[in-house]
Parts: C-alpha cells; structure tokens; sequence
C-alpha cells in the first residue's frame, strides 16, 4: 500500500505544477500538463473520501428509503424501494460500492420524481418528504465538492 | 518517423495551393491548447511572397460536444456576414484525403488573447459592455432569413425550450457513467415549469462565454469563437449561459462573465437585442443553462472514459465542472438553498 496516497498524489501534482511547467516551452504543453496536475488534485481528494462518500450515500438512502416506502403506493416502486432498504455493501472496493450506490441512486431519482409528482396531488405526507430528500442532495453535492485552485 | 505535424503541414499545404490555386508554404504551426471540441491549430502559410496567418480546426477523435461541422461553419459564416466580429471563414472541407479528417479553416484573428485570466481589470467593464451588447446583436438575427434552415433544425417559439430540455435529458441518460439525481431532478423541474413562448427565433450561439471571445489589450472584442453549438431558439438562452456562475471568478461570483454586474449585462442586452429579460423566463434559461452544463460535463466524462481520445481537458471538465454544476444546480433548486448564485428561485 502507497502510505499517505492522497498526500503523495497531491506531491505528484505540485511537482508538475511548480517544477516541469516552467520548464515546458510549448503552449499546448504547458496547458495540458496544468490540466494534468489540477486532474492529479482531484484524485487525491477522492482516494481519500471516496469510501466514506459512497458508505454514507448509501446509509442515508436506506433511511429515505425506510421512511418513503410505506407512502408509496405505486408496487413497482415500492418493491424496489424495499429491495434497496436491504443493500449492505458486500465489499469495500470503491468499484463495489460505487455500483450498490449507482442503484440506490436510479431508486432514489424515481422516488423523487413519484414524491413531485404526490406533491402536486395534495398529499399531506409529501411535501415534508421532498424536503428530506432535497436535505439528501443538499449533502449529496457538498460532499462531492473539489477544492481547487481555479 | 512522420509526426502529426507533419502530416498537417504536407496535407494543409497542398490544399491551399489547390485552393489559392498557388503554391502554398507552411511556416509555423502551433497546436491551440484549451480545444475540448475540435483540434486547432494556427498556421502561418506564405503566397506569392504574402504572408498569411490562418485556423485549421479538425474534428476531433472524440471531444466535449457533439456537434457538426458544417453547422459551426455556417453559423460562422452568417455570423461574419451580418458584420459581427467572427473570424472570415475560409473553407470547409470534408474530404479525408487531404489530413485524415474533416477539418474547417478560417482567417486567423490577431493582436488578441482569450483566457479570462488576462483580462485588465480597468476594461472589464468596456469588454463587459461590448460583450452583451454583441449578444443582443445576435439575438437580432433570423437564422431563418440567413439561409441556416438546412443546417439547424426548425423549431417554434412555443416549442424551443422543451426541444432543448429533450435534447440534453437524452444525452445525460445515455452518457451519465453513474446515476445523477440533481440532474433529473432539474430535468423534471424545467418540464413541469415551462417558460412563457420566446418573443422571437433566433440564431443561438450555444456558448457564448468569457473563453470563447478574443478580445483587445484596450477591451474590445476582435472575435466570436465556437460557434459549435449554434441553432435557432430563444435568444434568452444565450442570455443565460453567459450569466452562469460557472464562467464567474468562482470564489467571488459578483461579476457576470468576470466582467459587470449582473443587472448591468442585462440591460444592456435589452438595449442591444430590442428584447426583455423577463425575469421568470430568464429564470428558466438559467436553470436549463445550468443542467446544459452538466450534461457537457457529463458527456466529456463518458467520453474520457470510455471515448477514444483521452485528453486531460474531457477530464477536468467532467470531474471539477460536474461538480460545480451541480452546487449551482442545487443552489438554484433545493427549498434550503441560500441562493448564493443571485436571485434564481425555484
């Protein structure tokens, strides 16, 4: 295992940054070798947070799931949202729990839309429902978020 | 061993000696960084003792946008037509033959630099003024009356929005790598809070943004550039994008584009164009501005992975850009949204 990877990684992108692209006389170089080294920086933000992302997406989305699945009424969907309440990673490699997520995710867009959708037909429990999901997306992206330079 | 240059150089010099019906000598290329759509190169070509500076843009492997080049080159071509600042375009040729690809070539522009980085603080606000000005000149034209309609396709004042929405839904579904729930959820805001009918067709430029002018040292705009994604529609989509956060000093989004006011840019659109920015249509467009975004973003990262091109542009774009869209996106829709990026409410 490389100790520190995030730290190494972002090391990489520094070394690009400030040591080959003052030394690289081509435009076209020295732009992609910038690109390179930003692209380095955001690797080393997600080898880091990757696994608590994805573990926390998929823990917050049992919970909506949880909550959401006596409300609905559609079968199919509700089927689908008990199906997911049950998703347990089955491995910690990031490629494992990105795919447990991707399907928590088309669940959850589906439920959104049928929530929308009993919003605009004055159902009493899904206004408040819409409003934890959007707290979800709300976390969604701001645990995604890149800190970078430019 | 043969390099791409090389290639370029032989091809390119034996096409303009046909075409200027001349011989041609190619002196310096230099490869355009920055390009995510097409490959660019600036070439210095000599005739008859006349020096002559010109762009070649090649199609590329794989790029950000999907787009046709004869529509680029047309929208150019009207564009130049009808007196704005675009580049004199030259010629478009869809010939393999000649360097192994299609590839359009125009006029170079000089004496003018794109990145906003270099803009000089005290003409920010005259390329700001010249800027939406220009894109009110834009929203005046018919694509229709410039003879675009074999190269875009027709739509209707009523029908344009939702056409668009269509569009990009289709291309984030079929391109997103995993699922995006702040994509669909804007998708599905935008088509059940239509906008009112556009007040015209227009020639859209598709990205009209700090990046894809060249401007002057003394703040004046020399060129429209990319033109890739022009079509007829409402102009306020133009409007939009070029208000979107994304294209603002991110840290301190205070100046649209880097460059006005918010409020001052769209005045002086209205003034240029003859049109009003009504301010629930012009919300719409900036949320669709904002989910077309992500679904360039999306797409260049579909491609990056799974595309034959591997340039670190389709990359970054698709990372940082993606995740940018989609704090603009929630920001814009999300009922605990503190509305940093100004005054869209959902």
């Amino acid at each position: 295992m490389i100790p520190h990877g995030a730290q190494g990684a972002g090391h990489l992108a520094t070394r690009i940054a400030m040591d080959l692209i003052p030394k690289a006389t081509d435009a076209y170089v020295i732009s992609d070798l910038g690109m390179i080294a930003g692209l380095i920086g955001l690797v080393a933000q997600d080898y880091d947070r990757a696994a608590e992302v994805l573990t926390s997406d998929l823990e917050r989305l049992r919970g909506l799931f949880a909550q959401a699945e006596p409300l609905i009424a559609d079968p199919d969907l509700k089927a689908r949202l008990a199906a997911a309440r049950e998703l347990r990673p089955v491995s910690l490699r990031i490629s494992a729990l990105s795919a447990d997520a991707d399907l928590a995710l088309k669940v959850l867009i589906d439920l959104h839309a049928a929530v929308e959708n009993a919003v605009d037909a004055g159902e009493p429990w899904a206004p408040g429902l819409d409003r934890e999901i959007w707290t979800y997306l709300d976390e969604y992206v701001a645990k995604r978020t890149y800190n970078a330079a430019f | 061993m043969t390099t791409r240059e090389d290639e370029l150089r032989g091809g390119l010099g034996r096409y303009l000696s046909r075409q200027w019906n001349a011989p041609v000598t190619i002196g310096a290329m230099n490869q355009i960084p920055g390009g995510a759509s097409r490959e660019t190169w600036r070439v210095q070509t000599t005739t008859n003792g006349v020096a002559r500076g010109v762009i070649i843009r090649l199609d590329p492997e794989t790029s950000l946008i999907d787009t046709d080049r004869a529509t680029e080159f047309r929208a150019i071509e009207a564009a130049y037509r009808s007196g704005l600042p675009a580049p004199e375009p030259l010629f478009l040729e869809h010939d393999l033959s000649w360097v192994g690809r299609p590839f359009s070539l125009t006029a170079e522009v000089t004496g003018c630099q794109a990145g906003a980085d270099g803009i000089p603080d005290e003409h920010r606000a005259k390329l700001g003024r010249r800027k939406w000005e220009l894109l009110g000149q834009i929203a005046r034209l018919d694509p229709i009356a410039l003879g675009l309609s074999d190269v875009m396709p027709a739509t209707t004042v009523e029908t344009c929005a939702l056409e668009q929405v269509d569009y990009w839904a289709r291309v984030i579904v079929a391109d997103e790598i995993h699922p995006n729930p702040i994509a669909h959820a804007a998708i599905r805001w935008l088509r059940r809070h239509p906008p009112p009918p556009a007040q015209k067709l227009s020639l859209v430029h598709g990205d009209y943004r700090t990046g894809n002018y060249l401007y002057t040292p003394d703040g004046d705009i020399g060129a429209i550039l990319d033109w890739e994604m022009a079509h007829m529609g409402d102009p306020l989509e133009d409007l939009a994008w070029s208000l979107d956060p994304l294209w603002h000093a991110w840290a301190t989004p205070d100046l649209a584009g880097r460059l006005l006011p918010h409020k001052e840019a769209i005045a002086i659109w209205e003034a240029s164009s003859g049109l009003k920015a009504a301010p629930e249509a012009l919300t719409w467009w900036k949320v669709f501005a904002a989910l077309k975004g992500i679904g360039i973003w999306i797409s260049s990262s579909e491609d990056f992975h799974n595309g034959a091109g591997k340039q670190p542009i389709l990359a970054l774009a698709g990372w940082l850009m993606t995740d940018r869209q989609q704090q603009i996106l929630d920001d814009y829709l999300s009922p605990h949204s503190p509305h940093r990026f100004y005054e869209v409410k959902a």
